[in-house]
């Protein structure tokens, strides 16, 4: 009796290959995408999606086309931020036509399909019981075809703002194979800490994705009054020694900042001059620098 | 997924695929030698599985269309973000002006999504019989209501009754 090897194909729905039409559907699509990003953290609370709309909008402003793709399936958020909620997605036989900026950065969301604000992602099952089964297949579906399907034309960067969880990394790796590097945001508590290590050592040990350093997000205050600036997090630790080797920037926590992502405003577009906006575009030119130094 | 028939040590062939029936879908396949037919029944976790990877048994030979699966099942999407020719909700390929949609068809069809109901062209099924056909359980329930139905056809009956659901057990391993 012969053997599953031994077998020319399967039985006709050639599933293999099938697979290989997405994932070629995938590469064909990033072969127009200079650099791809991801920003992530582990620990969920830090200000992923704030500091990716920000570098986004920084990168746009340094001159570099940047699309956006909010990988939050769940919880998508990035729409909101960068004032883009109300864009109708338009549909073409060559992609979708993702919203875009005043700016011009370009964005995919799940919250630009969802029919309202209180509405969750729900996917369509002859039953929703034991869906654990399958629902983070669909999530990752879902994913690839943000960044297969959408008509994002020759870009310089592309962000991925990942959802917390040290897992979600991995799930973008086996998609992007070649992912150019990795943001990691972390907050100065040592709870954060704790978490995005994981991260990072599931990036730099597990996955060999090359970390373009790390974020201190709300590192400190300061006074809009007297101008003294104020740690918020009453931590006698210091960031950790792994991170401040690769720190990118220690982003003040800036009131103005959060009303923005509320309203929908470009922080960096309408507060150029802040400390925040500084630090912000500081890091742009950082992640422009390591994609400079290593093509 | 491979098949071999071990009386010819042949692969087997893909042949037909219903639409799920409570979320099980049913796949033929068939000994290109022999003929044998063989019946693969998913439950409805592998379906929605196969659903979730965009995968259609029995190959894809459609070009793909821009975010199909998300387009074709998300069930909280908001109608103006799809084209207009698709929005959630709507049956196999039934479009908001209530024709048929070219693109929706292939979607559906990809997917396997439930059938609309449809008018029974055989035989009917009584009160009595339906219910003992729930009995069956659900992973065999389509292959044997194809069975009984095929067997009550053969045999000239307009009506599955108890009786015949007797008479056709013998062609099935499961009780009823």
């Amino acid at each position: 009796m012969r053997t599953y090897k031994e077998l020319p194909s399967d039985a006709g729905s050639n599933i293999i290959g099938q697979v290989t039409a997405q994932m070629n559907r995938l590469q064909k699509r990033l072969a127009s995408v200079k650099h791809t990003v991801a920003i992530m953290s582990g620990k969920g609370g830090v200000g992923k999606s704030a500091l990716t709309a920000n570098l986004a909008t920084a990168l746009t402003l340094k001159g570099s086309t940047v699309g956006v793709v909010d990988a939050d399936i769940n919880g998508p958020t990035l729409a909101k931020m960068m004032g883009v909620r109300s864009a109708t997605l338009e549909y073409t036989p060559a992609g979708v036509k993702p919203a875009m900026t005043a700016l011009g950065t370009k964005l995919i969301s799940m919250d630009l399909l969802l029919a309202e604000d209180d509405a969750p992602v729900l996917w369509n099952a002859h039953t929703q019981k034991d869906a654990f089964t399958w629902r983070s297949t669909m999530e990752v579906g879902a994913l690839r075809e943000f960044i297969a399907d959408t008509e994002w034309g020759t870009l310089d960067y592309l962000l991925l703002d990942l959802p917390p969880g040290t897992d979600r990394l991995p799930n973008v790796a086996e998609l992007i194979p070649d992912l150019g590097g990795v943001v990691v945001v972390t907050i100065p508590s040592e709870v954060s800490q704790l978490i995005v290590k994981k991260s990072v050592t599931m990036a730099r040990d597990i996955l060999k994705v090359p970390i373009i350093g790390v974020v201190e997000n709300m590192a400190f205050y300061v006074c809009q009054h007297c101008g003294e600036e104020e740690r918020l997090f009453s931590t006698d630790e210091p960031l950790d020694t792994a991170f401040q080797q690769g720190l990118l920037g220690s982003v003040p926590f800036d009131p103005r900042l959060a009303r923005s992502g509320d309203d929908g405003t470009l922080y960096l577009d309408e507060y150029r001059d802040t400390l925040a906006s500084k630090v912000l575009m500081e890091v742009a030119e950082k992640v422009q620098a390591f994609f400079e130094k290593s093509p | 997924m491979k098949f071999l028939c071990t009386d010819c040590d042949t692969a087997m062939k893909f042949k037909d695929v219903t639409r799920p029936e409570q979320g099980s879908v049913t796949a033929l396949f068939e000994c290109p030698d022999c003929f044998t037919e063989i019946a693969m029944f998913l439950n409805p976790w592998e379906t929605q599985m196969l659903k979730s990877l965009d995968l259609k048994l029995g190959g894809n030979e459609e070009a793909a269309q821009p975010m199909q699966m998300v387009r074709s099942q998300l069930e909280t999407a908001k109608t103006e973000a799809m084209p207009n020719e698709f929005s959630p909700g709507m049956g196999s390929g039934e479009t908001a002006e209530g024709g048929k949609c070219p693109f929706t068809s292939v979607i559906s069809d990809a997917f396997q999504e439930e059938a609309a109901p449809v008018e029974p062209s055989g035989p009917v099924w009584s009160a009595e019989a339906l219910e003992r056909l729930e009995r069956i359980p659900a992973f065999v329930r389509p292959m044997a209501k194809m069975g009984i139905e095929s067997f009550a056809k053969d045999n000239g009956y307009a009506e599955i009754t108890g009786e015949v659901m007797d008479a056709a057990r013998g062609n099935f391993p499961a009780q009823f």
